[in-house]
């Protein structure tokens, strides 16, 4: 049976990658027949894991062996089960919105290459997670980074789509560098390269996992190695931004989460504060960063740096608790993250979804042009408000109950004996709960000033609602955001799992009726009266009176203005000698980029040193070549008659 | 028949003798003169394996020698005198890195540093003979370095190389089997090989440097400028 599904996804999948690169025809008919066969492939594979995550089974499949160690065999226990379901469900809808969003892309040419690239992406993230070896898992890692490289460049004659590409597959190969030399030490200790629990050397096991937490975390967009996330989603198409954001970073945690089970199970307690370390501060400047951005991807962008480290802060409980040895609290904070890294993946892709429509109605991404969208878009307006409520975790949605779960986890923190570790603990709790206020602030900004008020621009006045097959796909999303909230204990208690956890179902009829009792009241009291809001003696409200999206962040800025650190740069000329009459002055403000100016600019500028040093020595002359060899020769042979 | 006694003896003027034409090719400017020097210094090498080859009549070694005679003293010299005989440039007369006193210096102290090495690296031979023979030729593949780098010209280049190439025979002359050196050599002639047969079919006439520019227009095969 098992045999059977696999053989049909292969074949699905097979034919998803292949039919838009051979069929050169421009109409879309075999791009919905690749990404029908992309879906349907994704169903065969739900099967098993679903199977697998209600069993709690495992199973293995061996598809090819070349060597002792070079092998290609999938391994489906119950964690690599919920990671592809969570592929799955996100790519159907993904699957489903590019119907329609693909045709709307406005180069013509490479539509199909993408449709390919972008199955094949979906495919390598879910034999990324399958992985049995280290070796499969890489050269997997590996292709799922360049399909993904492909898909960021898919605009390639713009500029900044240039520096976005190339800022990203920097960024993803030395990621890989670093799970190379992480993987190589995992084989030096013990002469495999399964995934499977080493033998326990303490130096060892923390050098490996330092180099896995590097080469995921540069992955996941880890702060401070986030930088290629706000430059690359907004320069690839949103339904690639939705999988890059909604899954690609996950398979980064799921990485980080694999090695932490089942290769180190015996983690260390400094690796969780580490982790714990890296996760707060991930959150907190995400949702910072996110604030003062007005471009939707890169303020989404933003948010999946924040929410990654609200997963990590979960990772990092786990391993503190499990060094501490509270089981039961260890197990809940790894519950917690493993169940924000789905909702994540959920609201975040159907964010993007979302916003992909809107920058297609407005053909921009600047918010400050939008406005009034919901008029012209109340579907895509909805679903959007659903991601948003998500995202800042309201009840009764997912986003609350997994966050409630690592904050119940925070107020167990009296259990532990150390006082560093509580006041570390509470320390994050507290940023962590002004991360989740801020993202509120965040998303009310991003929803007030994309949908509500008065248009801002031509664009935004005559923008049309979103093609079906664009609304189903998000409309998916928001239906799951909803139950896995609301459903949440049900679905735990099925799983086998106990959570101390509300049942939402309960709150959500309570909040249903409060809702029904606000609307009710409104409802009545717009039949009383309905007039224009007073506009400050305007003659007519239009985009210039509204309330800007700057202007709604301006306080929260100013509080964090110690972070952002403005720059404020004016020059003035004039027409006197003695500087009194001003011709003419340029003056900007810009903020300070400090990960780009402390910690990128000072890597870069001593690689181009050495890189400068190294340019000198390989000067393209033979002649040069041959003394190196000359001196080389000498100086080994000399070397070996002295040291002999 | 010559005594045995007189073979190594032999030998020894032979090898010196090949040492100082690798240094006169250092400093001679005249190009059919380096290619006369370098038919000479490999004319010695047959000598040196006829030497080798009467006392234990190996016939190895008499096919070294015959190969050798064939290659290096008849076809390769005279495909380079062909060569030179194409090309307008007779003299090459700029020297770079080092000027020819110092090279000299410079081979001198090489052989020294190369004869100290492999005295306390080789401590196990029959004979000092050996030690020598190995230290000359180890310093000959030196010398053809130094040539390469020294001069401008292709042709000079060119007989770097195959002195280089005499330097590891010679090497293998001495020393029980070598399959590396073998490897090498072979290696070496390949790239002599090229670097003639690009000399006579884009008519280099002046460096290797050259090459590219003369390439060039064969770029738009590769998706180049056109």
């Amino acid at each position: 049976m098992i045999e059977t599904n696999v053989f049909f996804a292969s074949i699905f999948f097979g034919i998803s990658i292949i039919l838009p690169v051979l069929v050169s025809i421009s109409r879309p008919i075999a791009r919905r027949i690749s990404m029908a066969c992309a879906g349907l492939g994704l169903l065969a594979l739900a099967d098993i894991s679903l199977r697998v995550m209600i069993t709690n089974s495992a199973m293995t499949l061996n598809l090819a062996s070349f060597y002792k160690e070079l092998s290609f065999e999938l391994l489906i226990d119950r964690l690599s089960a919920f990671f592809i379901l969570t592929i799955i469900l996100v790519s159907l809808a993904v699957l489903i919105y590019s119907f329609r969003y693909v045709e709307h892309l406005k180069k013509k040419h490479g539509k199909n290459i993408a449709v390919s690239l972008m199955n094949l992406f979906i495919v390598s993230m879910i034999l990324v997670v399958a992985s049995k070896n280290l070796i499969s898992f890489l050269f997997l890692w590996e292709l799922m980074s360049i399909s993904s490289f492909f898909l960021v460049y898919f605009d390639y004659e713009q500029k900044t789509t240039g520096k976005a590409g190339m800022f990203y597959i920097i960024m993803t190969q030395l990621s890989t560098l670093f799970l190379i030399a992480s993987f190589l030490l995992v084989y030096s200790s013990g002469n495999s390269f399964e995934i499977r629990q080493m033998p326990q050397n303490a130096p060892m096991a923390s050098v490996i996992f330092i180099l896995a937490f590097l080469g995921f975390g540069i992955k996941a967009g880890v702060i401070p190695f986030h930088k290629w996330l706000p430059y690359a989603h907004p320069a690839a198409p949103s339904n690639i931004s939705a999988l890059m954001s909604g899954l690609m970073i996950k398979v980064a945690i799921y990485g980080m989460i694999r090695i932490l089970l089942t290769v180190l199970p015996k983690p260390l307690l400094w690796w969780g504060v580490l982790i714990l370390l890296f996760g707060t501060l991930s959150a907190v400047l995400g949702v910072i960063y996110a604030l003062k951005e007005h471009d939707i991807k890169r303020l989404l962008a933003y948010h999946s740096i924040e929410n990654i480290g609200i997963i990590l802060i979960g990772l990092g409980l786990y391993v503190i608790f499990k060094a501490s040895h509270f089981e039961a609290l260890a197990f809940m904070a790894i519950a917690g993250s493993l169940f924000h890294t789905l909702n994540h993946a959920l609201f975040k892709s159907l964010l993007f979804l979302t916003s992909g429509s809107v920058v297609m109605a407005t053909e921009t991404k600047n918010i400050e042009d939008m406005g009034g969208l919901i008029k012209n878009m109340p579907a895509t307006a909805f679903l959007f408000l659903i991601g948003a409520v998500s995202i800042s975790a309201l009840p009764p949605f997912n986003g609350f109950v997994s966050e409630y779960m690592i904050f119940y986890v925070f107020f167990n923190t009296h259990v532990l004996i150390s006082p560093f570790l509580k006041i570390l603990l509470v320390a994050s709790a507290c940023i962590l709960a002004l991360t989740s206020a801020l993202a509120a602030a965040c998303f009310v900004k991003a929803f007030g000033t994309i949908f509500l008020g008065v248009p801002r621009s031509k664009h935004a006045s005559s923008a049309q609602e979103a093609s079906k097959s664009m609304i189903i796909g998000p409309a998916i999303i928001a239906i799951l955001c909803a139950l896995l909230g609301i459903f949440s204990f049900q679905i735990f208690s099925i799983l086998g799992f106990n959570f101390p956890i509300p049942n939402m179902m309960y709150i959500s009829i309570v909040l249903a009726g409060t809702y029904l009792i606000f609307f009710l009241l409104l409802y009545r009291a717009s039949k009383i009266r309905v007039y224009e809001t007073w506009s400050c003696g305007f003659p007519l409200s239009n985009g210039k009176t509204e309330y800007t999206a700057s202007g709604f962040s301006e306080p929260i800025v100013t509080i964090f203005r110690a972070i952002y650190k403005p720059k404020r740069n004016s020059t003035k000329e004039f027409y006197d000698d003695s500087n009194v009459i001003v011709s003419h002055g340029h003056a900007e403000m810009s903020l300070m980029k400090f990960f780009e100016e402390y910690l990128y600019a000072p890597v870069l500028k001593a690689v181009d040193f050495t890189s400068g040093i190294t340019a000198r020595l390989q000067a393209g002359y033979l002649d040069l070549y041959i003394v190196y060899v000359f001196l080389g020769s000498l100086a080994l042979l000399i070397a070996m008659g002295v040291l002999t | 028949m010559m005594p045995p006694l007189a073979l190594p003896e032999i030998n020894k003027i032979l090898l010196v003798l090949i040492l100082f034409l690798a240094v006169l090719i250092i400093t001679v400017k005249d190009l059919l003169f380096l290619n006369f020097l370098y038919r000479i210094q490999s004319f010695f090498i047959v000598l040196v394996s006829l030497a080798l080859y009467a006392p234990d009549r190996k016939t190895s070694l008499l096919a070294v020698a015959s190969i050798t005679l064939l290659s290096k003293v008849i076809i390769i010299p005279s495909i380079i005198k062909n060569a030179q005989n194409k090309l307008k440039i007779k003299r090459d007369v700029e020297f770079h890195y080092l000027t020819p006193i110092s090279s000299i210096l410079v081979s001198i102290a090489v052989f020294f540093a190369v004869y100290l090495s492999f005295s306390r690296l080789i401590t196990e031979l029959p004979d000092k003979t050996f030690l020598i023979t190995g230290s000359l030729s180890v310093s000959l593949m030196f010398m053809g370095m130094i040539i390469i780098f020294t001069r401008q010209q292709t042709i000079t280049n060119i007989i770097g190389f195959l002195t280089i190439e005499n330097g590891v025979l010679l090497f293998s002359l001495f020393m029980a089997e070598l399959p590396l050196i073998v490897e090498v050599l072979i290696l070496l002639d390949l790239v002599m090989l090229i670097v003639l047969a690009s000399l006579l079919a884009f008519g280099i006439d002046s460096n290797i440097e050259e090459f590219h520019k003369k390439l060039q227009p064969l770029s738009k095969f590769l998706g180049g400028q056109k």
